[in-house]
C-alpha cells in the first residue's frame, strides 16, 4: 500500500514539476501585441523569452506566435488577454513511434491503390497548369472602389473564388492602413453598413477590405462617411441640374443615376426605388432597380 | 501425459530454427552463397555488352538512400526542439548596402559570431561596396562566404575568396561538393588544394563559424580528420513544418524596425544572415535534402542553403555525427544474412518443393521489410548508417542462384563425383 501511495505521490510531483517548467519564446507577431512580464507591460518583441507568469495582450487584427519549451508552437489570432500559465496544455508534444510509423508506411504501400487517370482524377489531374495572376481569393467589384456614404441601409459586398465558409471584414483608419481598427468574421459575402455604423464617424474616410478567413487581402477600398450636411448640399446641387418640366419619377431616376455615378450608392438605391414606386409601369426604372440590387447584393 | 508449456515452446522453437540451420553448414549452402557474391561482382566489374538501356534506372537510384524514409515517412526529426544557439536572419532581396545595414544592426545586438551566406565575387556599385567594406572591417566576428572549386580530372582545385576578404577578415567556403541537383548528404569541413598549401587546409563556412563560437567543438571536428562528414539533419524550416519552425528566423525588415526584435534573440548566438523563402515555387539557393517529402523520383528542392548550414552547425555543436559503417561491415552483414537465407531456401527447395516458391517470395518480402527496418532503427537511434542495399540485393538474388547452383552442382556430381545435396534435378 505504501508503495502505491509513494508511486501516486511521485507521479503527482513529476506532473506538477513538469507543469511548472514551461518557458515560452515569442517567435513572431504582427499588429499590436503587448506583453506583461514581471508586472511591467511592454510592446512585444520577436525572440523575447517569457516565463509562465507572463500575459500576452493581442489587439484586434493582430496575431502572435509562441514557442513553448522550444518544442511546441501555438498562435493567438483573436483579440484578448492570454495568461500563459493557462496554456500549459499547448506545451505538450505528441510523439509518434518510429516502429508504428514504419508499419503504417509499409501497410499503406502494400495496400494503397494508385488508380489511373480515369478512375482517380483528383490525383492525376492536379498540376498547377499555368502561372497565376491575382491569386487573391476575394474579388471586390471596382464600383465599390470608393463608396460615399451618408446614411441608409446598404451592404459592402464581395465575391469569393474559394469555397470558404467564413470571411474576415477589416476596417482601417485612413492614417493607419497597416493595422485594422475593427475586424469581424461573417459568413455571408457582404456586411451591412448598419453593422459598422457604431465604429465609424461622419466626416471621416476609412479603408476596408474582406478576406477569406486565415488569408490576407491587400486590396483596400475607400469608404467616405459624409455628414448629412455635405450630402444635402451635394444633392441640392444635383437637383438644380434637372430639366424645367421634370416629373417626380424622372427626377428620382436621374438623381439615382447621378448619385450612383458619384459613388453615393446607398443614396442612389433610395432614389432608384423611389422612381420605380412613382412610376411602376416604367420598365426601365424597374429593370435598373433590379440590376442595381443584383450588382450590390441588396436582397 | 501432457508436456509442460515451456517444453512445447522449446520444441517448436527448435523445429522452427531447424528450418534455417539444417543445411547451414552444408558446403552447397556456402558455395551457393559465394556464387551470389560472384554474380554481383561479375555484374559490377565485367565489361558486359552495352547496358545503356539501364542508365535511367542507375540515374534514378544514384541519389536514392533507404534512410531517407526515416525523415519523409517515419517522422525522424519532426519533434526536434528549436535550436536556441542559432538565429537565422532573412536577408530577402537586400543588396550590398542593405546587407551592410543588416550586418551592423545584427552586430549591435551582440551575437557571438555572424555568418553572411552571400557570395560576392567582384566590385559593383562603389558607394554600396564602400558601405559593405566598412561593415566587414568593423565586425571582426563576421564570417564571409567564399567558394572552393574542385578541379576536374587532373585539373587543380582552386579557392575563390569573397571580394571583401582581406588578411584580417574571416571566411569559409559555402558550396557543397555534391552534384548541383543531388541530395546534399555530405559536407567537407576542410579542403586542401592539391600540391600546394598542404600545411593549411581551407575551412568551410560552418567550420569557420564553429571555430569562433565553440573552439572545443572545432577541435573535436579537426581531430576526426574526415574529408567528408555525413550531415545529420535534425531540423527544418519549410512550408509544411511552418507550424513548428525548428530554427528562429527573423525577417530582415523586422530586425531593422525599431524595437521589434528582442536583443535576447541574437545576443551570444550564431547569427546566420542568409536567404530564406518558404514559397515552394521559389527555388533560389534551395537544396535537395534527405528531409524532402519525396524520397525517390522527381521533386523540388526543399531546404534553403542557410538552413542546411544551420543543421550542420547543430550537428557539430551537439557532437551528433553520423557514423557510417565501412563497406566491409556491410559486406559481412550481407554475407551472414545471405547465408541464412540460402540455408532456409535450400531446405524448402529440397524438402518442400511444392511450397518453395511461395515461401521464398514471402520470406524475401518479410526479410526486405525487416532488414530495412533494422537499418533505419540503427540510423535513427544510434546514428549508424549501414548500407542495407547490398543485403537486399543478396536476398533477392538468392532464389535465382539456387537454380543455377543446382545445375552446376549436378554437373559437377556427374563429371567429378562431387558430393552434393542436390541429388536430382528439380527443373
Amino acid at each position: 500500500m505504501k508503495k502505491i501511495q509513494f508511486l501516486i505521490l511521485f507521479a503527482l510531483f513529476t506532473t506538477i514539476v513538469s507543469a511548472q517548467d514551461n518557458s515560452f519564446l515569442l517567435y513572431s507577431y504582427k499588429g499590436n501585441v503587448s506583453v506583461v512580464d514581471n508586472k511591467v507591460e511592454s510592446k512585444a518583441k520577436v525572440g523575447q523569452p517569457l516565463n509562465k507568469e507572463a500575459i500576452v495582450k493581442v489587439a484586434a487584427g493582430s496575431a502572435v506566435t509562441l514557442i513553448c519549451n522550444e518544442a511546441a508552437m501555438f498562435t493567438f489570432v483573436k483579440p484578448g488577454t492570454y495568461p500563459l500559465k493557462q496554456f500549459g496544455d499547448s506545451c505538450r508534444v505528441s510523439s509518434n513511434s518510429v516502429s508504428s510509423n514504419y508499419v503504417k508506411y509499409v501497410w499503406a504501400q502494400m495496400t494503397e491503390s494508385h488508380g489511373s487517370p480515369g478512375s482517380n482524377r483528383k490525383a492525376y489531374m492536379n498540376t498547377v497548369g499555368a502561372v497565376s495572376r491575382s491569386i487573391n481569393n476575394i474579388w471586390i467589384d471596382p464600383r465599390l472602389d470608393t463608396v460615399n456614404y451618408s446614411g441608409g441601409d446598404f451592404p459592402l459586398s464581395w465575391k469569393s473564388y474559394s469555397e470558404a465558409k467564413e470571411f474576415e471584414f477589416l476596417l482601417y483608419n485612413a492614417d493607419n492602413i497597416g493595422t485594422p481598427f475593427y475586424s469581424t468574421f461573417v459568413t455571408k459575402l457582404k456586411i451591412p453598413m448598419s453593422d459598422i455604423m457604431a465604429k465609424i464617424k461622419p466626416g471621416n474616410s476609412y479603408f476596408w477590405t474582406a478576406a477569406v478567413k486565415g488569408e490576407e487581402n491587400d486590396e483596400l477600398k475607400v469608404l467616405n462617411y459624409l455628414t448629412k450636411e455635405t450630402f444635402n448640399a451635394f444633392l441640392a446641387n444635383l437637383k438644380k441640374q434637372g430639366a424645367a418640366f421634370e416629373a417626380p419619377a424622372e427626377q428620382a431616376y436621374r438623381l439615382g443615376f447621378m448619385l450612383e455615378d458619384n459613388h453615393y450608392l446607398s443614396e442612389a438605391y433610395n432614389y432608384y426605388s423611389k422612381a420605380a414606386v412613382l412610376d411602376s409601369t416604367n420598365v426601365l426604372y424597374r429593370s435598373t432597380l433590379m440590376s442595381f440590387k443584383k450588382d450590390y447584393e441588396i436582397k | 501425459m501432457k508436456k509442460p508449456l515451456h517444453k512445447h515452446i522449446a520444441h517448436h522453437a527448435k523445429r522452427f530454427s531447424s528450418h534455417f540451420t539444417k543445411y547451414l553448414y552444408e558446403r552447397d549452402t556456402i558455395f551457393a552463397t559465394a556464387w551470389v557474391f560472384i554474380f554481383i561482382l561479375a555484374v559490377k566489374f565485367l565489361p558486359l555488352p552495352n547496358l545503356h538501356f539501364l542508365d535511367p534506372m542507375e540515374i534514378a537510384l544514384e541519389d536514392f538512400d533507404f534512410n531517407d524514409i526515416a525523415y519523409s515517412k517515419l517522422g525522424k526529426a519532426e519533434h526536434t526542439p528549436l535550436d536556441p544557439r542559432i538565429v537565422i536572419i532573412n536577408i530577402g532581396e537586400a543588396d550590398r548596402e542593405g546587407l551592410a545595414v543588416l550586418i551592423n544592426k545584427t552586430a549591435s545586438m551582440g551575437p557571438k559570431v555572424m555568418g553572411l551566406d552571400v557570395t560576392m565575387d567582384g566590385p559593383r556599385d562603389p558607394h554600396k561596396d564602400s558601405l559593405m567594406k566598412e561593415a566587414v572591417e568593423k565586425n571582426k566576428n563576421l564570417i564571409l562566404a567564399s567558394r572552393f572549386y574542385p578541379g576536374k580530372g587532373k585539373e587543380e582545385s582552386s579557392y575563390s575568396p569573397n571580394y571583401f576578404c582581406t588578411p584580417t577578415t574571416n571566411d569559409g567556403f559555402v558550396n557543397f561538393l555534391s552534384k548541383e541537383w543531388a541530395t546534399v548528404r555530405i559536407w567537407n569541413p576542410f579542403m586542401r588544394i592539391e600540391k600546394k598549401d598542404s600545411s593549411k587546409p581551407y575551412q568551410s563556412f560552418v567550420a569557420s563559424l564553429i571555430e569562433k563560437y565553440d573552439p572545443e567543438s572545432f577541435e573535436k571536428l579537426k581531430k576526426r580528420k574526415n574529408i567528408t562528414e555525413l550531415i545529420n539533419y535534425t531540423r527544418k524550416y519549410t512550408l509544411e513544418t511552418s507550424k513548428f519552425p525548428q530554427y528562429q528566423v527573423i525577417e530582415g525588415e523586422d530586425l531593422l524596425a525599431d524595437g521589434k526584435v528582442d536583443t535576447a534573440a541574437i545576443k551570444g548566438k550564431i547569427a546566420l544572415l542568409g536567404y530564406v523563402d518558404l514559397n515552394p515555387e521559389n527555388i533560389e539557393d534551395k537544396k535537395y535534402t534527405p528531409m524532402n517529402e519525396e524520397f525517390a523520383g522527381k521533386s523540388i528542392p526543399d531546404m534553403n542553403g542557410i538552413v542546411v548550414h544551420a543543421n550542420i552547425i547543430s550537428m557539430v555543436l551537439d557532437n551528433n555525427y553520423i557514423k557510417k559503417l565501412p563497406l566491409w561491415a556491410s559486406l559481412i552483414i550481407a554475407i551472414l544474412i545471405g547465408w541464412l537465407h540460402m540455408s532456409f531456401f535450400i531446405r524448402y527447395y529440397l524438402e518442400n518443393h511444392t511450397w518453395f516458391h511461395l515461401v521464398a517470395k514471402i520470406s524475401q518480402l518479410i526479410s526486405a521489410v525487416l532488414f530495412l527496418y533494422l537499418g533505419i532503427q540503427l540510423f535513427i537511434r544510434y546514428r549508424i548508417k549501414l548500407d542495407m542495399s547490398i543485403t537486399l540485393v543478396v536476398i533477392v538474388l538468392t532464389v535465382d542462384i539456387i537454380y543455377f547452383y543446382e545445375a552446376f552442382a549436378v554437373w559437377l556430381h556427374k563429371k567429378w563425383g562431387y558430393r552434393t545435396v542436390f541429388h536430382q534435378k528439380h527443373h
